[in-house]
């Protein structure tokens, strides 16, 4: 592969929107980037500007109101991007998937490349679902 | 212009950036290692740029492109200056319109966190810019030339006549390596308060050229200090590379200060214990 098509893979900018989660995955998504996990060794840096961003790691679940920001975040990323569902609610909805303001999990609004189960999800498993979403991206950089 | 100096401003023009992409991942690393943590491979500020370079995105505003562009031509004509042994005040000064142009770029945006970051673009530049014009001075006044290589020439080093600008120069490199208590206007990762603050509006491969002219920039900055030791190639590799773990160990240990606090507290005491040491050079 190509240093430009390599660099894309190596390194992933990460951007984290709470869309309504209950705080638990949030912390846990945090946790990734202290020195216990440290992301930064994947070349991970947590953006706030989704301009900047490569991958949007999306915890809670999707109602009518913030669903429009979910998807004018994720059109203002560029090309090639990853979406990364985090914890039960992120998945389908999670415990509140039955009450009356929630849409379901993010994907009832923009297309989700990895899902990651759990409530909360671990950190483990949201560097593990980073590193499985840098791999679909390889394929496709490859392909193409 | 003879043939070695059109040698070394080719060597400078191609070195340059890619030493001050080195300083940025030296620094990733050992910024990483202070917080106990791994950290990131050496060369991630060069995947960084490249991934940057990939991404097509529409610009904030199609004056952007042009101010990078110009920002990204005079942090390099500094360094080429630099290596070729022209006038450092000359260098100074590029290097300063360099700074502009960013500030420029980023009012053009229409995020309110790039105009902030413009902004306080601008109280760094005015803050930082005295102290390193004055701490230049104190280097032309002993070696007796304005020129980088009779800067390099003088066999004692500058420093046992000019302890007073270490300080000066200290912030100067804290300010232009955007580091903690300094990152006033705009930030590496995770520190928030302004998002990326001047950097915000400018994405995709504009971003990445910025990104190669703040290398450039990194590379004369930590240059000049250099000049204080500069004894031997490797004496200056040494003086750089104590400036710079200086800046990483005052990054970790300290808070963001205002930019009221920079402007009225730091920026004025380095300015007079510069200008002290300047005077003290000129009364002797
Ligand atoms: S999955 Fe569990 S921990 Fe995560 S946001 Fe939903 S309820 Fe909270």
């Amino acid at each position: 592969m190509s240093f430009l098509k390599t660099s894309q893979i190596k390194s992933p900018w990460l951007m984290h929107f709470d869309c309504g989660s209950c705080n638990g995955c949030d912390i846990e998504t945090l946790a990734c980037l202290t020195p216990v996990y440290d992301v930064e060794r994947f070349g991970i840096i947590n953006v706030g500007n989704p301009r900047h961003a490569d991958v949007l790691v999306v915890t809670g679940t999707v109602n009518p109101r913030n669903a429009e920001i979910l998807k004018n975040i994720y059109s203002q990323m560029p090309d090639p991007k990853l979406v990364i569902a985090v914890g039960a609610c992120g998945c389908s909805g999670g415990v509140f998937r039955d009450a009356p303001n929630v849409l379901g999990g993010i994907d009832k609004v923009i297309p989700v490349d990895v899902y990651v189960p759990g409530c909360p999800a671990k950190p483990e498993a949201i560097m593990d679902a980073v590193v499985t979403g840098l791999g679909k991206l390889k394929g496709i950089l490859e392909a193409s | 212009m003879n043939l070695t100096t059109f040698y070394l401003a080719v060597a400078g023009l191609i070195l340059a950036p890619l030493v001050g992409g080195l300083v940025a991942g030296v620094d990733r690393v050992l910024t990483a290692r202070m917080q106990s943590r791994m950290g990131p491979p050496l060369l991630q500020p060069f995947y960084d740029v490249g991934k940057l370079w990939s991404k097509v995105i529409a610009p904030a505003s199609h004056w952007q492109g042009l101010f990078v562009r110009w920002a990204l031509v005079a942090s390099l004509a500094s360094d080429v200056l630099l290596a070729a042994g022209a006038d450092v005040l000359m260098c100074f000064f590029v290097q300063a319109a360099s700074a502009s142009f960013v500030a420029l770029g980023a009012f053009c945006g229409s995020s309110p966190y790039s105009k902030l970051g413009a902004q306080r673009e601008l109280f760094q530049l005015l803050a930082y810019e005295p102290v390193f014009l004055v701490a230049i001075l104190c280097m032309a006044k002993v070696s007796g030339g304005f020129d980088a290589y009779s800067f390099m020439a003088s066999d004692q080093p500058l420093l046992y006549k000019m302890p007073l600008i270490v300080p000066g120069l200290l912030f100067v490199v804290l300010v232009k390596l955007r580091k903690s208590p300094f990152d006033i206007s705009g930030s590496h990762h995770m520190h928030q308060e302004v998002v990326r603050g001047v950097y915000t509006d400018y994405a995709g491969r504009d971003f990445a050229l910025l990104e190669i002219a703040h290398w450039a920039d990194v590379t004369v900055v930590l240059w000049i200090c250099s000049f204080l030791w500069a004894t031997s190639p490797l004496a200056m590799v040494v003086t750089a590379f104590l400036f710079l773990f200086a800046a990483l160990v005052i990054d970790n240990i300290s808070a963001r200060l205002t930019w009221r606090h920079m402007l009225k507290v730091v920026a004025p005491i380095s300015l007079v214990l510069a200008t002290a040491n300047l005077l003290w050079l000129y009364m002797e």
